[in-house]
C-alpha cells in the first residue's frame, strides 16, 4: 500500500537544527529526518566536514513527511517570519509516495 | 629594551606557535591536509579536561578565597569589552552596531585553545602562577555574551520601537551547557572533589602538549580559511582584530597587578587573566552569539575573531605579557 503525502525539505543552517525540528513537532508532524548538509548559496560556501570549528558554517536538511498541504504550508510559515530575515535557509516541497503504510 | 625583545622572540619560537603559523601557512598555499571534525572536538575536549582538572587539583589545596577578587575581575572585563567595541567600533562609518556588539562579545569571550596555549608557555618560562587561574574562564566568558546579546536586543529594540524582553537565563545556560566550559568545569569538579592524580599523570599531562601543538595546526589553517570571508566585510574589523586583543590583554594585566598589590596575587597569573581577556572565542561564542543577535553578519565576528583575533593573541599577546612578567620579575 501506498499513499501520496507532501514532502517538505528545509535547509538551514546547523545552529537552527534544534529549534527548526521543534517547530515541525510543535506544528503538529509526526516525524522528521535531519541530514547534515553542504553547498554554496546567496550566503557564501556553506560545508560539513572540513574542521570548522564552531560549526556556524555548517549547514543540516531537514525533510519532513505531511499528510496533507496545510500542515506543510503551516511549517513553511512559520520558518519564513522567524528565520528568513536573518539566516541561511530555503525550503522546498514536493509531492511524494509514502511506501509504508503510516498516518502522516 | 634588547633583553625583552629576545625574550619576546623566545617565546615566538616555541612549539605553539611554530605550529599555529605552519597550520597559516598550508591553508594559506591549498593544501588538502584536513585533520577531521571529531579529532578536532576530541582534542578540544582532552586539553580543556586536563586544564580543568590542573586548576581543581589547585583548588583542592588553596585558600577558595584567593579566587574571589580575580573573578569579579573577570566578570567586569568580560562586560566592559563588550561595551569599549560597542563604543568605538560600533561608532566607525560604515559599521552596524549589532556587527560591532557581536564582535566585542566574542572578544569578551574567552578561547580554550588560548588558554590551553599560555600555561604551558607560563610553565616553560618558569613564570610561577596559580593553577587554579584557569578556571575564570567562564567567569568571562559568560558575561561577555550575555551582555553582547542584552545590548544588541535593547540596541534593535529602541531602533525598531518594539520592546522585546531579553532571557538572560537560557543565554547563561547554553554557556554552561556548551562543550568548552562542561568540560572545563568538570574537570575542576573531578579535580576538586576526587583523586584524579594517577590518570593526570599517566594519560592527560604527558598528552597535553603534543594535542595542544596538533590544536594549534588546526586553529592556524581556521584562521586562514575565515580570511576569505573577512575580506567580505569592512576594514575595520581586521583593524578591531588586530589592536583589541593587545588593549583588553593591557587592561587586564592592569586590573591583575592591582589585585596583585591587594592580595599577592601571582604576575603569572595576572598573565593568564590578560591572555584569557586577550582571547576571543572560537568555539562556544559563534553559535551563541549566531543565535543571540541574529541580524548580526557572522562573517564579520567570526571573521574577526578566528582569522585574525585567535592568532594575535597566541602569537603576540603571550610572547608579550610572558616577556613583561619575566621583566618585571627581574630575569
Amino acid at each position: 500500500m501506498s499513499q501520496q503525502v507532501w514532502k517538505l525539505v528545509i535547509v538551514a543552517e546547523e545552529v537552527l537544527s534544534k529549534k527548526l525540528t521543534k517547530l515541525i513537532k510543535e506544528a503538529g508532524a509526526t516525524g522528521y529526518t535531519v541530514n547534515a548538509a553542504g553547498g554554496e548559496g546567496s550566503r557564501n560556501v556553506r560545508s560539513t566536514g572540513e574542521p570548522s570549528v564552531s560549526h556556524t558554517l555548517s549547514n543540516v536538511k531537514i525533510e519532513v513527511l505531511t499528510g496533507t498541504r496545510e500542515l506543510a504550508d503551516k511549517i513553511t510559515k512559520e520558518i519564513e517570519s522567524k528565520y528568513y530575515a536573518d539566516y541561511s535557509i530555503i525550503t522546498y516541497i514536493y509531492q511524494v509516495e509514502a511506501l509504508r503504510d503510516h498516518k502522516f | 629594551m634588547s633583553e625583552f625583545l629576545s625574550l619576546f622572540l623566545e617565546q615566538v619560537q616555541s612549539p605553539t606557535l611554530g605550529f599555529l603559523i605552519g597550520g597559516i601557512v598550508v591553508a594559506a598555499l591549498g593544501s588538502q591536509l584536513a585533520i577531521p571534525d571529531s579529532i578536532y572536538k576530541f582534542i578540544s575536549f582532552f586539553l580543556l579536561m586536563k586544564i580543568g582538572l590542573t586548576g581543581g587539583i589547585a583548588i583542592r589545596n588553596s585558600n577558595p578565597s584567593e579566587i574571589f577578587l580575580p573573578a569579579i575581575a573577570a566578570i567586569l572585563l568580560g562586560i566592559v569589552i563588550v561595551f569599549i567595541s560597542r563604543y568605538t567600533l560600533g561608532k566607525l562609518p560604515g559599521i552596524k552596531v549589532p556587527d560591532a556588539v557581536a564582535t566585542g562579545g566574542l572578544f569578551g569571550a574567552v578561547s580554550g585553545s588560548t588558554l590551553a596555549a599560555v600555561l604551558p608557555q607560563l610553565d616553560a618560562a618558569k613564570v610561577p602562577y596559580e593553577a587554579w587561574t584557569a578556571a575564570l574562564y567562564p567567569f568571562m566568558d559568560i558575561p561577555a555574551l550575555v551582555t553582547a546579546i542584552v545590548v544588541a536586543s535593547v540596541y534593535l529594540s529602541k531602533k525598531t520601537g518594539t520592546s522585546e524582553k531579553v532571557e538572560i537565563w537560557p543565554i547563561i545556560k547554553e554557556s554552561l551547557q556548551s562543550s568548552a566550559v562542561t568540560a572545563l568545569l568538570l574537570g575542576v569538579a573531578l579535580g576538586v572533589l576526587t583523586k584524579p592524580e594517577p590518570v593526570y599523570e599517566s594519560f592527560f599531562n604527558p598528552l597535553f602538549r603534543g594535542f595542544l601543538a596538533v590544536l594549534m595546526i588546526i586553529m592556524g589553517m581556521e584562521a586562514a580559511q575565515r580570511m576569505n570571508e573577512l575580506r567580505k566585510v569592512a576594514q575595520w574589523f581586521a583593524i578591531y582584530a588586530f589592536i583589541a586583543p593587545i588593549v583588553h590583554g593591557f587592561l587586564a594585566f592592569g586590573v591583575g597587578l592591582i589585585i596583585h598589590k591587594l592580595t599577592g596575587f601571582s604576575i603569572g597569573g595576572a598573565v593568564v587573566l590578560a591572555v584569557i581577556a586577550a582571547s576571543s572565542s572560537d568555539i562556544s561564542g559563534p553559535p551563541t552569539l549566531r543565535a543571540g543577535i541574529p541580524s548580526a553578519n557572522p562573517s564579520a565576528y567570526i571573521g574577526a575573531s578566528t582569522a585574525i583575533g585567535t592568532p594575535v593573541a597566541i602569537a603576540i599577546c603571550i610572547p608579550l605579557f610572558i616577556g613583561i612578567a619575566e621583566m618585571m620579575l627581574g630575569r
